[in-house]
């Protein structure tokens, strides 16, 4: 299906037609669906399938330097040039306590690409997804280490994106972006103690853009089985972790992923940086007229991709209209690239880099990260662990969080084990990270090949907008560290 | 901006197709919203938006198979492929013995509603710029924020004879100050009608702590008598959103197996509202179409009844208390109850301890034990020996909801609304000190 012809592009012509009338400087229109379906199932039994649709138009304008958003989902033209009209009032209403409205120049572009399915979530039924999840949990139902799980909670969403995308430059970009992704969560019980885990830990999910055979390609049944038996040994230890002493820390992918999310893709998020986000997801320890610094050590990277194919953040275009690229956040410790949309770049004297994204219709485009990753370095898990004389290992996390400015970050492990003379021991019990940014990105002193993905929904703006991420990582190392 | 669809016609066309297809049960909530805000940072207006958005949720039964929808498309052959759709998934889920059948109408629906008509027309930047001018001459140099005004417009019909509409509006202020040495403070304003809301106040509040909180210095570690404000009450004690029987029954709430236990101490109530008369949204009827009520969930500190809808009451074996929720029962408005103390008696009560003003990040370790972790953003406060000490930073907060509940020692007689980006539920929280909580700080 093209995407052009389940869009109106007529109605985006409307919307444009009637801003150039009222005399706005730029216009852009998201025709934008959203289609959703979710498949769960609860200790063996079916949830019932929630199907979510939406359909509408976005408007955004620039009218005497301020910015004005409107929305409808009443696909009339009619209500469209209404829509327009109402964002050029609020734009209007702003007067001389509005801020100046700027937008880099970029090249108008043409395009139209989607991500392909091999097996079509749309056509995909779903008493094949359902018995997918009745053969994880028949796996799943089992005890280990004295540890039942009578409460499990598996789910795959499935969803589908189309985008229509025009500005007064001369852009027209549609796009199609189908993802599947899978999460679960169990409630473990022996003698009176409860625990609640999620595989993968953290709360984070499997998947990506594509079509069912992402999911396939998991062996769902085999890793969610193997997952849960090896946390629930590790659940059993009551060890303590070396407190109060410097240790050599190896964290996971699962645990390491989401410090490069945390800790560099949202403060380097320029939106947050200029202090637009302040009254809800916060600001940043880099400033804006000094934010070239250095952050960590010779071993710290981060980049942040959307274009990796299959990805949970993966696109070609952001909703601006500026083609996307790979950003590399830092490089050997130090602060190379910012996220920036077309106003923030002007206001750093930059070009965009792509990182605009607005989840639904309704909604405004915000500077979002897409695939964020610590990249890999040239270790063996094994040598790392081999090189380490004393240390804990935590291989996965459960409870997480980080203040508003990102220079103060936790994670408790779930799974961690003692590191002895460049053996694993055994597992100790909630080790806690708890470590300010520049300390944790300055201990890092190896990095091993072996990248992992996680999927996620990160968290901004208001109204909230939940966009779908990536977050990755190898094994990283970090040298002479306290954990609580 | 014209609403241009007949709420009632919609709902009939749907539960017409769906019964046609086979379903037995038929539930259709159309909500019409009309959505303004405007966001402001660096004392500047950054974004000014309306949005008109009508959606519909439809949930079917077929043969006790349910399926849950939602959609924003609202031409008469997209819904007719939406609940094509839907009935179809329904049809191929295995029998569910958590089926119940749509409760019967008709009902009386209270007559209480929080609306505003002046809210349809209210112009916000006016409100904005006397939030961020308060906040400029209570001292802050910064000031960012969110207001937004909802009205809501919501039609329920199901097919076993129930039909009623709801209206509700809000208004509601997110004011955030800053300092020169970025030393911040929060204020909120949230209210269903404009006589209630001030802009000004909160506005001034947010000035006035930024600069109480400059030049803070780093907490040590340790075990502190804390007291909060409503704002971080009604974000880390979410008690109602506790109280839904289906997390009860998932084993996902710290009050699995707790019914009719003592959860906290005596002077602890709290009840879930329908609608509180000039409070903040609410409704009068539930998604089944069942009347909202007055649910006690903790009277005396103990825990005395979870939230129901149809499918859970069955479950449970009673009847629903109107919080559906066609899957989850959530709450409709969360009231705690009043204590006797004043703000100023907790900190003299207080020798060593804290005032947290507001949070973010509160994230549970397990939430079957209700062990968190959430962290102080904004202005904190030592208190020492009764009195309000030096500003502090840098620390956590971490501790187990359960603990927290038998620890209160003191509530306070004020309230306030509280609905914001940490607190989606509109809630009435009274400030609390809590004793020994633990705070943690970054190596």
């Amino acid at each position: 299906m093209c995407v052009s012809e389940s869009l109106d592009e007529d109605l985006c012509v409307a919307a444009l037609e009637e801003a150039s009338r009222l005399g706005c400087g730029y216009a852009e229109v998201r025709l934008h669906v959203n289609n959703y379906t979710g498949y769960s199932l609860r200790s063996g039994v079916t949830e019932p399938t929630l199907l979510a649709d939406s359909r509408g138009v976005g408007i955004r304008v620039i009218c005497g330097g301020s910015l004005g958003f409107g929305a409808t989902n009443v696909l009339s033209r009619q209500s469209v040039v209404e829509a327009v009209n109402m964002a050029v009032k609020m734009a209007k209403a702003s007067g001389d306590g509005g801020e100046k409205y700027a937008l880099s120049a970029e090249e108008a572009v043409s395009d139209n690409w989607r991500v392909n399915e091999v097996k079509s979530l749309y056509e995909l039924p779903g008493d094949t997804v359902i018995s997918l999840l009745r053969d994880v949990d028949s796996a799943s139902n089992r005890d280990v280490k004295g540890f039942s799980f009578p409460v499990r909670l598996l789910r795959i969403d499935c969803s589908k994106e189309l985008k229509l995308y025009m500005n007064s430059e001369g852009s027209k970009i549609s796009s199609v972006v189908p993802r599947v992704s899978f999460h679960s969560v169990f409630v473990g019980l022996r003698d009176g103690e409860r625990v609640t885990v999620s595989v993968p830990p953290g709360y984070s999910g499997l998947g990506g853009s594509g079509g069912f055979e992402l999911i396939e390609k998991l062996r769902l049944e085999e890793y969610v089985s193997s997952r849960l038996a090896e946390i629930a040994t590790t659940l059993s230890s009551t060890t303590a972790p070396p407190r109060g002493e410097r240790v050599d820390v190896i964290l996971g992918p699962n645990v390491a992923s989401l410090t490069s999310h945390e800790s560099v893709g949202h403060p380097f998020e320029a939106d947050r940086i200029l202090g637009r986000e302040a009254a809800q997801a916060g600001e940043s320890y880099l400033k804006p007229g000094e934010y070239k610094v250095r952050l960590g050590g010779a071993e710290a990277y981060v980049s942040d991709d959307p274009t990796i194919p299959n990805s949970m953040g993966f696109y070609l275009y952001d909703d601006e209209g500026v083609k996307a690229r790979r950003r590399r956040l830092l490089q050997a410790g130090y602060v190379t690239e910012l996220l920036h949309n077309r106003a923030t770049a002007t206001r750093f004297a930059a070009k965009s880099n792509a990182s605009a994204r607005a989840v639904r219709y309704s909604v405004e485009p915000l500077i979002r990260m897409a695939n964020t990753y610590i990249e890999p370095g040239d270790w063996g898990f094994e040598e790392l662990l081999k090189d380490t004389k004393r240390g804990v290992y935590i291989k996965s996390f459960m409870e997480w969080n980080i203040d508003d400015k990102r220079l103060n970050q936790r994670y408790v492990g779930l799974e961690a084990f003692l590191i002895e003379d460049g053996e694993l021991k055994g597992s100790v019990n909630k080790p806690i990270l708890e470590i300010s940014t520049p300390k944790y990105w300055s201990s890092i002193d190896a990095r091993a090949n072996d990248l992992e993905f996680y999927s996620g929904m990160c968290g901004k703006g208001d109204p909230m907008q939940g966009a779908p991420v990536y977050f990755g990582s190898p094994h990283i190392r970090l040298r002479d560290v306290v954990l609580g | 901006m014209s609403f241009d669809v007949n709420l009632e016609e919609v709902s009939q066309v749907v539960i017409a197709q769906a019964k046609k297809l086979g379903c037995s049960d038929v539930s259709v909530v159309v909500t019409r919203d009309h959505t303004r805000l405007i966001r402001f940072a660096n004392n500047l207006v950054t974004l000014s938006s309306s949005v008109v958005e009508t959606r519909i949720q439809v949930y079917v039964a077929h043969q006790t198979r349910r399926a849950v929808g939602v959609t924003h498309d609202t031409s008469p052959q997209s819904l007719e492929r939406f609940v094509g759709r839907l009935v179809d998934s329904a049809s191929r889920l295995a029998p569910s013995d958590d089926y119940a059948p749509l409760p019967s109408g008709p009902f009386e629906y209270p007559q209480e509603q929080n609306y505003d008509k002046k809210l349809e027309g209210e112009e916000l930047v006016e409100h904005a710029h006397q939030a961020v001018d308060a906040a400029l001459k209570a001292g802050a140099k910064r000031v960012a924020g969110s207001l937004q005004s909802l009205v809501r417009r919501v039609h329920v019909s199901t097919s076993a004879g129930v039909a009623g509409d709801d209206s509700s509006t809000k208004i509601l202020l997110n004011v955030r100050a800053f300092t020169e040495d970025n030393a911040s403070g929060h204020g909120l304003s949230c209210a269903s009608f404009l006589s209630e809301f001030n802009s000004e106040k909160a506005g001034r509040a947010a000035g006035e702590y930024a600069k109480m909180a400059e030049s803070p210095r780093q907490l040590e570690a340790g075990v502190y008598d804390v007291i909060f404000t409503p704002t971080v009450v009604a974000n880390i004690l979410p008690l109602a959103e506790a109280a839904s029987a289906y997390l009860i029954q998932s084993g996902l709430s710290y009050f699995s197996d707790q019914l009719n236990q003592q959860v906290g101490v005596e002077a602890l109530n709290v009840w879930d509202y329908g609608v509180y008369k000039g409070g903040l949204g609410g409704r009068r009827l539930d998604d089944e179409g069942v009347p909202t009520q007055k649910t006690e969930i903790i009277a005396k500190g103990v825990f005395r009844n979870m939230l129901h809808n149809s499918s859970t009451a069955k479950k449970f074996g009673t009847k629903t208390t109107g919080n559906a929720g066609i899957i989850t029962p959530q709450p409709n408005t969360v009231v705690f109850g009043e204590g006797d103390s004043t703000l100023e008696e907790m900190i003299q009560e207080t020798k060593r301890g804290l005032l947290v003003t507001n949070n973010w990040y509160t994230r549970f370790q397990n939430l079957r034990t209700g062990e968190y972790s959430t962290l102080p953003r904004d202005a904190a406060f030592s208190v020492v020996e009764g009195k309000i000490g030096e500003p502090v930073a840098g620390f956590r907060l971490s501790d187990s909801v359960l603990r927290q509940l038998k620890s209160i020692h003191l509530i306070s007689k004020t309230r306030n609304w509280v609905e914001w980006w940490e607190v989606e539920t509109p809630t009435l929280a009274p400030y609390m000190l809590i004793k020994d909580v633990t705070a943690t700080v970054a190596y």
